[in-house]
């Protein structure tokens, strides 16, 4: 653990009471009263009914709600001292809610639950995003049963989801962390995840914590460390995804959380990217169906505007990103009429590369450099959601399947960016 | 008469070389000040480096966009600059210091009023260099910032934010070095008030749209409007 | 549970108005024992069979002489009452619960005189008996339903639930139903049907006959006379039949029950009526009445929830049964047990808790019958002294009558692979001898193989050796009976449970007007710490009862009590 506590004394309190666990479900909130109580109830109804016998906990890393958050998570408990006695469950049920101090942050929440999890000695830990309100009981069983069993030591989630939702994750994270790093993870930022408690105590010992950029988008750095480290990962689909994701809901903090940190990653694992050239499937746990099909309303001419003032008018920012190759081969397409238009995969592919290189050199602010990525994604939405529009599931997954190959055969040009002088 | 003549050459030559031989050790002891100084200045160079390098001065001034503004004045790193700054103010106020040892006279006058003037040159420096990091910093920050939100006129915005920091800037470094203090609050108060129109008048019709749909949905929120489908869509 | 003090009051009360050493036959008993009405609610019954215990005639089986023999060790035990198993004539075809004469001994055991003999001997050394008495079915040998078959005419005909049909009653349960198809059986002697709630050879007899209620209380009129002080009473809730019920828990089934309670109060006050009736809390609850049907029932679904809760490492399953258990009338008492001669029957556990309860306490399918697990508490525990003595800590110290099933005070093992539950029923181990000290018969001809594993055999676990050391099992339940019989607050003081945050610890306060007790319970295997909140004792300081140590005086703070793995505390608050 680090020099400075994440935990109160009043926690560690609940934490000798809890005392050692088998399983620990976290949930980071804020301000989540609205969704919360449903989530953590039926967190409570999938222990009980896959995890009867083991010794479970919920720990609530609470970012100061103003709300009835915490009550909400406390009053999922299951215990004698209460009024009615619940003769369903076997054995006690703690659910444990704890302010972490400073500001709120998922980083700091998760952190919170890795040391809970760490002092807990819980053998197989689970987070749960408190607004997933799609979440079934089923969900605990398929995110902590491998892990439970000693089979894997990672599980990401797979969701059902609208084939145009998570443009982001299909259009760079998921192809990006899988060029970097070669393993096919399709959600490395995932709302719900499961992981061992050696993986937890290796997360803990991770230097993430010290760093904006891993604060961010822990969720993320948590999985490149799960793959760095060599762990045993799977992915286990889970159903389908909530709607509405608040985290994500303004794109600027959205790509600070992911591409951010995923950018930021690059630099102290420079020799296990730079040296792997193609990339590993990781097992899927009960497979389901992941993409659907129903018509959606979306404004596409907006993200091709802001596309074209982002070309425009970052001009002298661009500049010192791109290659004047790539910069004038998108203010060609800036120029093409909205028919013609197209970002093409490898034109994308090569766009990021430079701005990550960018960003590990700090030709500017490098917050600057993910927010003037921001516009450009726009364009590559736009394009994606034009060549998609009659696609089957099949044909899409494809398509993202040939992007990720298209990165993973430009990486040596990032490799060369990486330390020449532009 | 010509011995006279002789005389007073021999006299006058002795007198040059008495003055020459009175003003020697003096001129020796500023070549001495201005070497040790130099020798001084080198060291405080040669520290003041070290010690940035050990707090990554560069990395601090990289964040705040400084690295690419010294490239684009084609000057070294911040670091660097720093330090060979130090260095020269160092040696030459030993340069200073020496030359008031040869004793000419005004010269101590001057050689006080630098070292007054010193830490008011470097406190200026100071503002100038941050000042313009700064105005740098926010006018792209204010860029992408609209960009991203889809304001009007992007670049209008940043130079504003780039302007209005830059005459900040300027205004502080000049009360700081105590110059026209009254010509520069002068024109100082003229370009505020122009931007300040010039961004009213900005607001004013960029903003209509942004105005009415904060007061409909203040005070009609039934009348949503359709909502941007993109905000539909995770993109997580 | 509670109203100690109250029940106290109104049995004095009853005692002033009676002549104590006169029975209802004015015949003078073989008692010479303090009278105390609530004797039951403060004793600690041993329970035995006597054949399992000493064989003075070298036959192989343990009788009467020998159970008189060993009075003395029981008495050293700390023990005050015994509860003997059937001792009737008998075809033994259900371990003695098959009774064909209810007023005499099994030759096996010896003869009446014997058991006489015995009865003084258990009384002078303060010890009560407790017999068990079967009422709702005989033998298929008893004399009575031997008369009652020959012919439909015979007087005793109606002494027993006949019908030409099997169908009437249609829908009760069987209870056998691994050896039972129905609960009638033809007698081709009689050519009739006869009602039988267990096995076939065991006839019920007809309570709906007044004859038949007065034989039965000729039957314990004759035990009562002896001087024995109390019956446990066998199947109680299935006395009475009637169509379109489940033909269990009756009214009619109580009223008789209350019928025999009033002639007890009447002739024979101060003797006492146990009931088995295996049952959740709320439906036993009928089983007391008004203080005017039986004295004390068996907590049946405590026992393996005790278990439960250990494995756990979670008190939830104890508090909540007994936050479930209704009050009782106060002068009712409930009996507690670890284990007994029976399996630990998990019928009165939910189905997941008796999935849980297998997997944890009887791996082996060979520990498994009927729904429950055929073992004795040393094994199910892992012969781990810490947690046999942290459940004989809770059994003596919940509220209620402990009872000591023979041999678990030394640790026993059990014989898993002899038929149905002989393996809990081995000969006393008394020495490391031959036949353990129990016999000088041939080893073959014991009525049950002795234990002979290197950890549970007779050679490694006996009275002779643990005798010798103090830091022996049977050396410490000594001393715990001792401490447990020092007040009488844990067998009629109120309880009321703490909550504290820990669920691993188990906190209870026992207290009567007089005396307070707290006890502390660390059911987990690691080192615990708990805050208790005991404010309203503030000013108190505890006295540890076994070292009789002082620890701080209660404050405003929460009490915080460190507590290694099993461990439990009892403390006698003072304020002092």
């Amino acid at each position: 653990m680090a020099e400075e506590s994440v935990l109160t004394d009043e926690f560690v309190r609940q934490l000798i009471y809890v005392g050692e666990a088998d399983i620990l479900i976290g949930v980071p909130t804020y301000n989540n009263a609205e969704t919360v109580g449903q989530v953590v109830q039926t967190i409570r109804a999938g222990l009980l009914k896959y995890f009867p016998r083991e010794r479970a906990v919920i720990v609530n890393a609470d970012g100061g709600s103003r709300d009835q958050t915490p009550d909400l998570v406390r009053g999922a408990s299951i215990s004698d001292a209460q009024r009615s006695a619940d003769f369903q469950a076997l054995r006690t049920l703690h659910c444990i809610s704890a302010e972490y101090p400073g500001e709120p942050s998922t980083g700091t929440a998760l952190r919170t639950i890795l040391a809970s999890a760490e002092l807990l000695r819980a053998s197989a830990c689970a987070v749960v995003s408190p607004e997933s309100t799609s979440i079934e009981p089923e969900w605990i069983e398929r995110l902590l049963r491998p892990v439970f069993q000693g089979n894997f030591d990672f599980i990401t989630p797979l969701y059902r989801r609208h084939k145009f939702d998570g443009l982001l994750m299909r259009n760079l994270v998921y192809p990006m962390t899988r060029a970097f790093y070669g393993k096919r993870v399709k959600e490395p930022y995932a709302a719900e995840f499961s992981f061992s408690g050696a993986l937890g105590n290796h997360f803990l010992a991770q230097e993430i914590w010290t760093h904006e950029a891993g604060r961010t988008g822990t969720e993320i750095s948590l999985t490149i460390s799960a793959i760095t480290g060599g762990f045993r990962l799977a992915q286990s689909f889970l159903g389908v995804k909530p709607h509405v994701d608040a985290r994500s809901a303004d794109l600027i903090a959205a790509m600070r959380q992911t591409v951010g940190a995923l950018f930021w990653s690059l630099e102290p694992n420079f020799s296990l990217w730079s040296s792997n050239h193609d990339s590993q499937s990781i097992p899927t746990l009960n497979a389901g169906e992941e993409v659907t099909l129903e018509p959606l309303r979306i404004n596409r001419k907006r993200l091709l505007g802001i596309f074209h003032s982002g070309v425009a008018e970052l001009e002298p920012v661009l500049k010192q990103i791109l290659s004047p190759p790539t910069l004038s081969e998108l203010q060609r397409i800036a120029a093409l009429a909205e028919d013609d238009f197209s970002y093409a995969d490898d034109l994308w592919a090569r766009t990021v590369y430079e701005f990550a290189a960018s960003y590990h050199k700090s030709v500017i602010s490098r917050d600057h450099i993910i927010q003037a990525l921001a516009p450009l994604y726009r364009g590559r939405a736009f394009t994606f959601l034009v060549e998609n529009r009659e696609a089957s599931a099949d044909e899409l997954q494809q398509n993202v399947e040939n992007f990720c190959l298209t990165c993973e055969r430009l990486k040596p040009s990032l490799v060369e960016l990486w330390n020449g002088r532009k | 008469m010509r011995e006279m003549i002789v005389n007073e050459l021999t006299q006058a030559t002795q007198e040059l070389i008495r003055e020459f031989a009175r003003f020697l050790p003096r001129l020796m002891v500023m070549l001495i000040v201005v070497l040790v100084g130099w020798l001084i200045a080198y060291l405080v160079k040669w520290i003041l480096r070290s010690i940035l390098r050990l707090i990554k001065f560069d990395k601090l001034s990289e964040g705040a966009g400084a690295a690419q503004l010294l490239n684009k004045a084609a000057l070294p790193s911040s670091t660097e600059l720093v330090s060979r700054f130090a260095f020269w103010v160092a040696w030459l106020g030993f340069v200073l210091l020496g030359t008031s040892a040869l004793g000419i006279l005004g010269m101590q006058e001057y050689v006080t009023r630098f070292f007054i003037f010193l830490p008011r040159l470097i406190v200026a420096l100071f503002f100038l260099f941050f000042g313009l990091l700064a105005a740098s910093f926010f006018s792209r920050a204010a860029l992408l910032w609209a960009v991203n939100t889809d304001m009007p006129s992007p670049r209008l915005l940043s130079s504003a934010a780039r302007v209005l920091i830059t005459v900040f800037t300027a205004s502080a470094v000049f009360e700081e070095l105590g110059l026209a203090d009254s010509t520069m609050l002068l024109a100082f108060a003229i370009v505020m008030g122009a931007v300040m129109l010039g961004l009213a008048i900005a607001f004013g019709i960029g903003g209509q749209h942004l105005a009415r749909r904060f007061l409909e949905s203040r005070f009609a929120p039934e009348k949503k409007e359709v909502k941007d489908g993109e905000d539909e869509l995770s993109p997580l | 549970m509670s109203g100690g003090a109250y029940a106290r009051k109104t049995a004095s009360i009853i005692l002033c108005e009676i002549d104590l050493t006169k029975t209802g036959n004015g015949e003078k008993s073989a008692l010479p024992l303090p009278q105390d009405a609530l004797w039951y609610k403060d004793a600690v019954i041993y329970q035995v069979h006597v054949r399992t215990f000493f064989d003075t005639n070298a036959d192989g089986i343990g009788d009467f002489r020998g159970l008189a023999q060993k009075l003395d060790y029981l008495q050293e035990l700390g023990i005050n009452a015994l509860w003997l198993m059937p001792f009737f004539p008998s075809p033994l075809r259900d371990d003695g619960y098959d009774i064909a004469d209810y007023t005499s001994v099994h030759p096996n055991y010896g003869n009446l005189d014997d058991f006489k003999v015995f009865l003084q001997a258990a009384h002078e050394r303060g010890i009560r008996v407790i017999v068990e008495m079967v009422l709702n079915h005989t033998s298929d040998q008893h004399p009575w339903f031997q008369e009652s078959r020959s012919s439909r005419d015979n007087p005793r005909r109606d002494w027993y639930v006949w019908s030409d049909s099997d169908t009437k009653y249609h829908g009760v349960r069987i209870i056998f139903v691994d050896t039972e198809l129905s609960n009638w059986a033809w007698d081709p002697v009689s050519k009739s049907y006869y009602w039988h709630r267990f096995f076939s050879h065991q006839p019920d007899l007809n309570y709906d006959n007044p004859a038949v209620r007065e034989e039965m209380w000729k039957v314990m009129q004759f035990w009562l006379d002896l001087g024995v002080d109390g019956f446990r009473l066998d199947a109680v809730p299935y006395l009475v039949e009637r169509e379109g019920t489940s033909c269990e828990n009756l009214p009619e089934t109580h009223a008789v029950l209350t019928e025999l309670r009033a002639k007890l109060d009447k002739f024979y006050p101060g003797k006492m009526l146990l009931a088995e009736a295996n049952q959740w809390p709320a439906d036993l609850r009928a089983y007391f009445g008004d203080g005017d049907e039986f004295h004390m029932a068996f907590h049946f679904p405590l026992m393996p929830r005790m278990f439960m809760g250990l494995k756990l490492e979670d008190r939830k399953p104890i508090t909540e049964i007994l936050k479930q258990t209704p009050q009782i009338p106060p002068l009712c008492q409930w009996c507690l047990f670890l284990r007994n001669h029976d399996e630990l029957t998990l019928e009165m556990v939910t189905d997941m808790e008796r999935d849980y309860m297998y997997d944890q306490y009887a791996r082996d399918r060979h520990m498994r019958i009927n729904v429950g697990i055929r073992r004795r508490l040393a094994p199910l525990l892992d012969n781990d002294r810490r947690r046999i003595e942290l459940m004989n800590g809770l059994l003596m110290s919940l509220p209620g009558t402990p009872i000591i099933y023979y041999g678990d005070e030394i640790g026993m093992g059990d014989n898993i692979f002899l038929g149905d539950r002989n393996g809990v029923r081995t000969p006393m181990q008394w020495e490391g001898g031959w036949n353990g000290g129990f016999s000088t018969a041939d080893p073959e001809s014991l009525y049950s193989p002795l234990m002979l594993n290197p950890v549970y055999g007779y050679q490694a676990v006996n009275v002779q050796a643990q005798k010798r050391f103090d830091h022996s099992l049977l050396s410490w339940m000594k001393r715990i009976i001792k401490v447990r019989k020092s007040t009488p607050v844990f067998g009629q003081g109120s309880i009321e449970f703490l909550y504290p945050a820990n669920h691993r610890i188990l906190a209870y306060v026992r207290q009567s007007e007089k005396e307070t007790i707290l006890a502390v319970n660390n059911l987990s295997n690691s080192a615990q710490a708990v805050e208790l909140d005991l404010r309203r004792f503030k000013g108190n300081i505890l006295i540890e009862m076994f070292g009789r140590n002082i620890f701080p005086r209660i404050g405003d703070l929460p009490y915080l009590l460190t507590m290694g793995a099993y461990q439990f505390y009892w403390f006698r608050l003072r304020r002092i």
